[in-house]
Formats: C-alpha cells, structure tokens, sequence
C-alpha cells in the first residue's frame, strides 16, 4: 500500500510536469492549448532524434531542444493563437484539435508506428534505484519529480518576482489596462507561449525516458494534463501540482481496487473535483480557508 | 502636442464619438465636460489607443499614432488614467506602481517620489490594491500612469466615487504635476471645479464638441447650455 503510494507520487510529478504548461498557457492567454500532449510527442521525437544522431545523453539533447520548442511555441502564438482568440473563445480549442490532428499524423508519417523510448541512451539509469526503508525507489521518477518541482517553484517565481513576472500577471488579469500601463501584450503573449512550450519539451523528454511514446501518445498525455489540471484548479501552479499528484494517487487506488481500474479511478475523481468546483464555493479548495474555519471553531468553543 | 482630426469611433453601428477634433497645445490643462454617455470615456480610450478608430487621425507630437497600439503610445509619452482606476487588484501597490515603469521614459518621476507626493500610500506599500480606500486606489492610479513619465496625462473621471476631502487631496497632487509643466486633458463632472482648475474647457453632447473655449471667455451658463444642448446655435456652429 505505501509502496503503491510512493509510486503513486512520483507518478504524480510527471503528470505535474505535463499540465503546468497547459495551465500556464490557460492562466496567462486564456487558451486551451489540445495540441499540448501532440506537441509534447513532437518534443520527444525531436530529442530521441538528436539523441540517436548525435549519440549524446538524452539530458543534453533536450537542451537543444529547448531553444528549438521555444520558437515553436513563439511561432504557434503568432501564427495561429493571436488570430484565433479573435474569433472568440471557442475558436483556439477548434485550431488547436485541428492542429493536434496535423501533428500526430505527420508524426506517424514521418516515424511509423513503431513505439520509441529515450531508456536505451540512459545505460543503467533506466533502472537503478534507491533502496528507502525497505521500498524500491526509481531513480528515474525522482530526477522527474524533482524535475517538475524545479520547473513549477521557477515558474512560480519568475511569475511572483520579476518584472517579466509582473507583466505577465497584469496582461492575465486585464489585457486592456495593461496596454494602457504600456505592456506591450502581443510580446507578452508570444513569450508565455515560448515559456509554456519550453515545459512541454521536458515534459515530452521525461515521458520518452519513463517509458515508450509513438505517434498517436499525444492524446492521453493531454488527457492526464486536462484532469490534473482541473482537480488542482487552473489558479495556480502549485494547486496543478498537487492535482497532478492526486489524480496518480487515484489512478493507483483504481489500479488496487480492480486491474482494470487505473484509468478508471483517475477519471472519477477528476468529474468529483469538476462537479465540486461547479456547485460548491471555490473557497472550499484554499487551504487558508480550513486554516480560517478551524480558528473560528477554536473560538467559539 | 495632440491632435485630432474628424475622429469617430463606433461601437458596431452606435457612433459613441462622432467628428471630433481638437488641438492640445504643450502645457494645456483641459477640462472636457459633458453628460453621461456623451462619449467622453470612449474619446479618451479611443486617443489612448484602448478603443480603435475607426475614421479619422491622432497625432500625438506631429507623428501619427491613428493606428499605433496603446503600449506604443505610453512609450511616446502619452498616459492615460482610466475610468474606475482598472488597478490590478490582486497585486500590491508597489507592483502597481512598478509595472507603470514597464516603457522606461526617463523622467523625474521614481517610486519613492511617488511615495513622496502621494504620502497617504507610504503604509499601504505591500497591501493588495484591492483592499485601499478609492482614494488610495486613485492614488495609485495616478501614480501607475505617472511612473511612466507622461508629457500628456490624461485622467478619466479622477473624483468618481470619491468623498470631497479625498477630491481636494487628489487636485493638490494633480496641481503639482500641472505646476511642474505636464500637458493634462482630464474630465470632470464638477464644473466649478472643472473652470477654476483648467484653462479650456471641451464640453461634448452625444459624440459631438458643443463647446471648445478658454475658461476665462466662458462662464458657467454657457457651459450648462451646452451640456444639456439647449444653446442650438453653439451646437450647429460645432456641428
């Protein structure tokens, strides 16, 4: 049960590292990006390319990737997001499936169906792990979950702390005025959308070295961001993180009760968390509000 | 310094603004008054590059800005405070003020000297601006569009929603700034306050200027004639 649990949480990270670029995306330009789990296929193949070719390290490939991902993404917005989102706000959902579809099929085109995975280039990595009181522990999960923590803790303060930061939040929170406080709001929106694809590359990387990818693994990887990212509330990445967590601790409840159940038991409490945040007051997710509540108890009696 | 050029702008088939124009000379302080929906907000969004044009030109220091973006115009030196503050609630004063230096225009205006004029923010520095008082939010606002060193200021119902004492406090701080040569077009529905604190007043009626004169050849009549459009030969004079 702990080990299931364990496991479970460095699941969760990888599932953290795949849907903080998607609510990235969300919370700064008000996009659902449904090509993020295409483009995170994209990345992978472009690093188990560069990997194969070049015969280096997966971890130093996916750093020339990042440049790569980062034009992409400035590319994306400019492209086609900015004249989307002036056709309202179902259109950049439409773009996006339409261009999901683009992307898997020229990846399958391009690489076949053949499933590929990054472990090969790892050597013993792939497999070591640490031995913690009496549990196995990968060591691959761990670089990944303290992946995911690096890159949502660097977020967070770039978006809390830095001018950049500031601009960002502003042009989230009234895109209007913060044109009239001099924010130039299309740079804004073209560097979000670089920073968001940057994450979606090592996502992509850190799929490729826990397992396999093929052409058409772009759906589920959006799928598992989607739900992670509503159960953690799309407000902040933190709370994405935590439902990244939640949703793997779901899935391996799921995966205990029945064989069957690992999908199923995440894709449960993923509805539970969206009807909840439908019908109950969103205060109820803010951990300051139980901290309230119990002060007033502690009161009262 | 500004200048306007049979400007109109429409919200769909609606002309808010229709045919204006208007010359803004360095160190002018004008007042535009008129009745609610007479299209002054959507004048002064549609100057600022909030709203787009949709016939007609602006030039702000003979270039044209008719087709520039608002974040453009700031870097020109052109500011506007808007209507109802538009703060960003959830971040600090400081980070308001902060993020009003995104053009950096060098200028005298620093965080500290905003701290200096507006001293009702000094303790509020790290509070949410969501939580002031409307008038340290107008301070801030203010503040916000100052920190970009403006050579035209333009402020949008500044004493909205404000108690007398906080108007009073709010015009000495602005006075300062006409004292110090800034360029200010501001609108205000007081308009004793209004006549006394500028030296032109516009006054517009349905999206049109009905009245375009120096305070010191107007009265107060007048104005109120134009302001409710009872003086129909001022009106086809304009028009």
């Amino acid at each position: 049960m702990i080990n299931s649990l364990v496991q479970a949480i460095l699941l969760g990270g990888y599932y953290a590292l795949v849907a903080c670029g998607l609510a990235f995306m969300f919370q700064v330009m008000r996009i659902i990006n449904l090509a993020h789990g295409s483009l995170a296929i994209l990345s992978a193949y472009l690093v188990w390319e560069i990997t194969d070719a070049l015969a280096l390290s997966p971890f130093i490939s996916v750093l020339m990737v990042l440049p790569i991902m980062a034009v992409v993404g400035l590319l994306l917005q400019r492209v086609i997001l900015e004249r989307a989102t002036k056709g309202g706000e179902l259109l950049p959902v439409l773009t996006t499936f339409g261009l999901a579809i683009v992307i898997d099929n020229l990846l399958f085109q391009q690489f076949g169906a053949n499933t590929r995975s990054l472990a090969p280039y790892l050597g013993d990595l792939s497999w070591d792990s640490y031995e913690i009181f009496g549990l196995w522990v990968g060591k691959l999960p761990v670089i990944v979950l303290l992946t995911a923590i690096v890159v949502i803790g660097g977020l967070d303060l770039v978006l809390r702390f830095t001018p950049l930061g500031r601009q960002i939040r502003a042009t989230a929170f009234d895109p209007e005025t913060a044109g009239l406080v001099g924010i130039d709001s299309r740079k804004i929106a073209g560097i979000s959308a670089a920073i968001a694809m940057m994450t979606v590359a090592i996502s992509g990387t850190a799929l490729g070295l826990r397992g396999t990818f093929d052409a058409y693994a772009g759906g589920p990887q959006l799928l598992f961001a989607f739900e992670a990212t509503i159960i953690g509330g799309a407000g902040s990445l933190w709370g994405v993180f935590m439902g990244g967590i939640i949703l793997a601790i779901a899935q391996s409840v799921g995966a205990l009760i029945h064989p069957q159940g690992f999908l199923l038991g995440g894709h449960l409490v993923f509805l539970m968390f969206l009807f909840a945040r439908i019908y109950l007051n969103s205060n109820v997710f803010s951990l300051k509000h139980w901290l309230i509540k119990r002060r007033h108890k502690g009161d009262s009696l | 310094m500004l200048s306007v050029h049979n400007l109109d702008v429409r919200y769909g088939q609606f002309r808010a603004v229709q045919g204006v124009s208007i010359e803004i000379t360095q160190g002018d302080i004008v007042s535009l008054i008129g009745a609610n929906g007479a299209g002054k907000s959507t004048f002064l969004k549609a100057i600022a590059g909030a709203l787009p044009i949709y016939s007609g030109r602006v030039s702000f220091k003979d270039q044209d800005i008719t087709d520039t973006s608002s974040s453009t115009r700031v870097q020109q030196g052109l500011s506007l405070v808007p209507e109802g503050r538009r703060l960003f609630s959830e971040m600090t004063v400081e980070e308001n003020l902060l993020l009003g230096k995104t053009v950096q225009r060098q200028g005298d205006w620093d965080i500290e000297r905003i701290f200096t004029t507006f001293p009702n923010l000094v303790k509020r520095r790290h509070s949410k601006t969501g939580s002031l008082s409307g008038g340290e939010q107008q301070a801030t606002a203010i503040g916000r569009a100052l920190m970009a060193n403006p050579e035209l200021l333009i402020l949008d119902e500044v004493s909205l929603g404000l108690s007398p004492l906080v108007v009073d406090q709010v015009y000495a701080s602005i006075e300062s700034l006409r004292d110090a040569g800034t360029t200010i077009l501001l609108v205000e529905q007081d308009l004793e306050r209004a006549i006394t604190f500028s030296q032109r007043a516009i006054c517009m009626l349905e999206g049109r200027i009905v009245l375009d004169k120096l305070t010191a050849d107007t009265h107060r009549d007048e104005i109120t004639q134009a302001y409710f459009g009872l003086n129909k030969a001022t009106q086809q004079e304009a028009s």
